[in-house]
């Protein structure tokens, strides 16, 4: 006669629903680990190439031109601000999440659609873009012209921060704003990153301390 | 009369013409960069240097240095050598080794009132400017609230005056006004000196066309490709530009109606001394367009130098000087930055 053990139910590879899940902790923390790491190795060749291009810049329009004395020291709202929230409705409901709202100026929506737009600015050169504005006209997409009214704001405020190096600037010194904003937002990608290895870590550390107590 | 100044050039330009085809010879040589290019920190920059001609002018400054120590330093050398033979000048080379200069005066006006604008301090401003460009009441400059108020309380008494009569208006001065303050002044400072150099006429006005016309399109090119995506208008675009060169004056309209880089390239390509320029570019590209415009700029200068008896050797001795400068800020900022794979990105060999 055979005895069946109902206490601990054991799955076809031998592992219970406890190690399961213990074992998708460890690879979500590592997952999340590799991917932390390779958003700081981004944000390094992004931060390179910016500086780079800045230099570029300078080489270009005159030391004159692009310097540190330029910067506008009045009081102005800054073109871009950091949102933090606390995810709500969720286990780990501690854990904060952070949100670039770039280019405030303009609308909510337009700013979100402005981020879509700039990432897609950075595979491309900021003259081919502007040069491409015709091609956006011959578009007929709700899509497409919605990202048409963001080009505009989003593109002026590109212009407004950089003014204070005159209004007529090198395509070298646009280059270099893309890469900082690129660099900007894969900032906030690293904080959010971080903050879910963290999270991870805890629910980690904590199936190993309630291990230690059952032993 | 062309053609006679071996009779009487030398009387009062000779000395000066000896000095300055003697600092040419001191100018870096490609092996000198070669050496530069190959230096891991900017200290090894400085024990290379110290075997050329900036060596009396780097050898005092403790370590670390930084890239901007060693551009001032060696712009000293250049400002220096100029007032040496300013000093020694006499009429009509003096005011053609002014000349020179206003370019550097017109920067340094445009960076006081801008940095003035951002509530910066006056002192940090003066310290920024170039030395060939400052005279004595620039300090003034933070007063002025418009352009009127700039020309009347400081720029009246300064060379610049005469190049103030198109932009001068009472509207209060901005990002925008300041930008066309700047490009309007430079646009009047070629043309005149333009006229100088004609009216001194012989090999100094024929040099000088060529090379004063090259600097004028150069100017339109950048100020089309710099302006694309922005607010200034096609015509405000147009009176940007300056009234002589090749480009003048139907290369000059299509340039005002130019959208993209690929336009620039179709409206230049006509030309043929600026085929050769944009053939090596591929298209859409415009980040080699400042190597490339400069490497014509150094082949033009260093012609200037086989010819005799005519000022155009000091204003290419200048030029090329600045252009050492530059060559010497990228190194140093690709050294400091460790990115020496780009070092040959924007150096341009003079010999």
């Amino acid at each position: 006669m055979e005895v069946v053990d109902h206490e601990t139910p054991s799955l076809e590879n031998g592992q219970t629903d406890k190690e399961v899940e213990e074992n998708a902790n460890v690879l979500q923390f590592m997952d999340s680990m590799d991917a932390y790491l390779t958003l700081i190795h981004s944000l390094s060749s992004t931060l390179r190439r910016g500086w780079l291009e800045l230099a570029s810049a300078r080489h270009s329009m005159g030391a004159s031109r692009v310097n540190t004395v330029l910067l506008d020291h009045t009081s102005h709202p800054a073109a871009t601000s950091l949102l933090v929230t606390q995810d709500e409705g969720k286990v780990d409901s501690g854990k904060p999440h952070f949100t670039l709202c770039k280019w405030a100026s303009s609308s909510n929506e337009n700013s979100l659609l402005g981020e879509k737009q700039s990432s897609q600015d950075k595979l491309h050169p900021q003259l081919r873009h502007r040069g491409s504005t015709e091609l956006y006209e011959e578009k007929t997409s709700s899509e497409n012209k919605a990202s048409r009214e963001v080009d505009d704001p989003v593109q002026k405020e590109r212009s407004k921060s950089l003014s204070m190096f005159g209004t007529l600037v090198s395509p070298k010194l646009r280059a270099a704003q893309l890469s900082f904003e690129a660099a900007l937002e894969t900032l906030v990608e690293i904080a959010n990153m971080r903050s879910e290895m963290l999270c991870a870590f805890d629910q980690v550390n904590m199936k190993l301390a309630g291990r230690k107590d059952e032993k | 009369m062309y053609g006679f100044e071996a009779m009487t050039f030398n009387i009062h330009g000779g000395y000066l013409e000896a000095i300055v085809r003697g600092h040419r010879a001191g100018l870096l040589t490609a092996a000198d960069y070669n050496n530069l290019c190959q230096c891991e920190t900017l200290d090894d920059m400085k024990m290379h240097l110290s075997a050329t001609e900036y060596g009396p002018y780097l050898q005092n400054e403790p370590s670390p240095l930084h890239t901007t120590t060693i551009v001032e330093k060696c712009t000293l050398k250049l400002v220096d050598e100029y007032k040496h033979m300013l000093c020694q000048a006499t009429e009509p080379l003096s005011t053609f080794l002014e000349y020179i200069t206003y370019g550097h005066m017109i920067d340094n006006v445009v960076l006081i009132v801008t940095g003035t604008l951002h509530e910066r301090d006056v002192q940090e401003l003066l310290e920024k400017c170039h030395p060939l460009g400052m005279f004595d009441s620039i300090a003034t400059l933070a007063v002025a609230q418009n352009m009127r108020e700039l020309y009347r309380l400081v720029l009246v008494d300064t060379p610049l005056a005469p190049y103030f009569s198109e932009c001068i208006t009472s509207e209060d001065l901005d990002d925008m006004n300041i930008e066309i303050m700047r490009n309007t002044l430079y646009k009047a400072y070629l043309e005149d000196f333009y006229k100088f150099c004609q009216k001194l006429g012989g090999a100094t006005a024929e040099i000088m066309s060529d090379l004063l016309a090259f600097e004028a399109d150069r100017r339109a090119v950048n100020i089309t490709i710099n302006s694309i995506g922005t607010e200034l208008t096609r015509d405000d675009r147009r009176k940007l530009y300056s009234n002589f060169g090749l480009l003048y004056p139907y290369g000059h309209e299509e340039l005002a109606v130019c959208e993209d880089i690929d336009q620039v390239r179709g409206a230049m390509e006509k030309y043929p001394p600026y085929q050769s320029i944009f053939s090596k570019l591929s298209y859409g590209e415009s980040q080699m367009l400042d190597k490339a415009f400069y490497e014509e700029e150094v082949k033009r200068l260093c012609l200037a130098f086989e010819q005799q008896f005519h000022y155009g050797v000091f204003f290419a001795y200048m030029r090329l000087r600045e252009q050492e400068i530059r060559n010497l800020m990228w190194i140093s900022e690709c050294v400091a930055q460790n990115q020496k794979s780009r070092v040959h990105d924007s150096v341009v060999f003079i010999f």
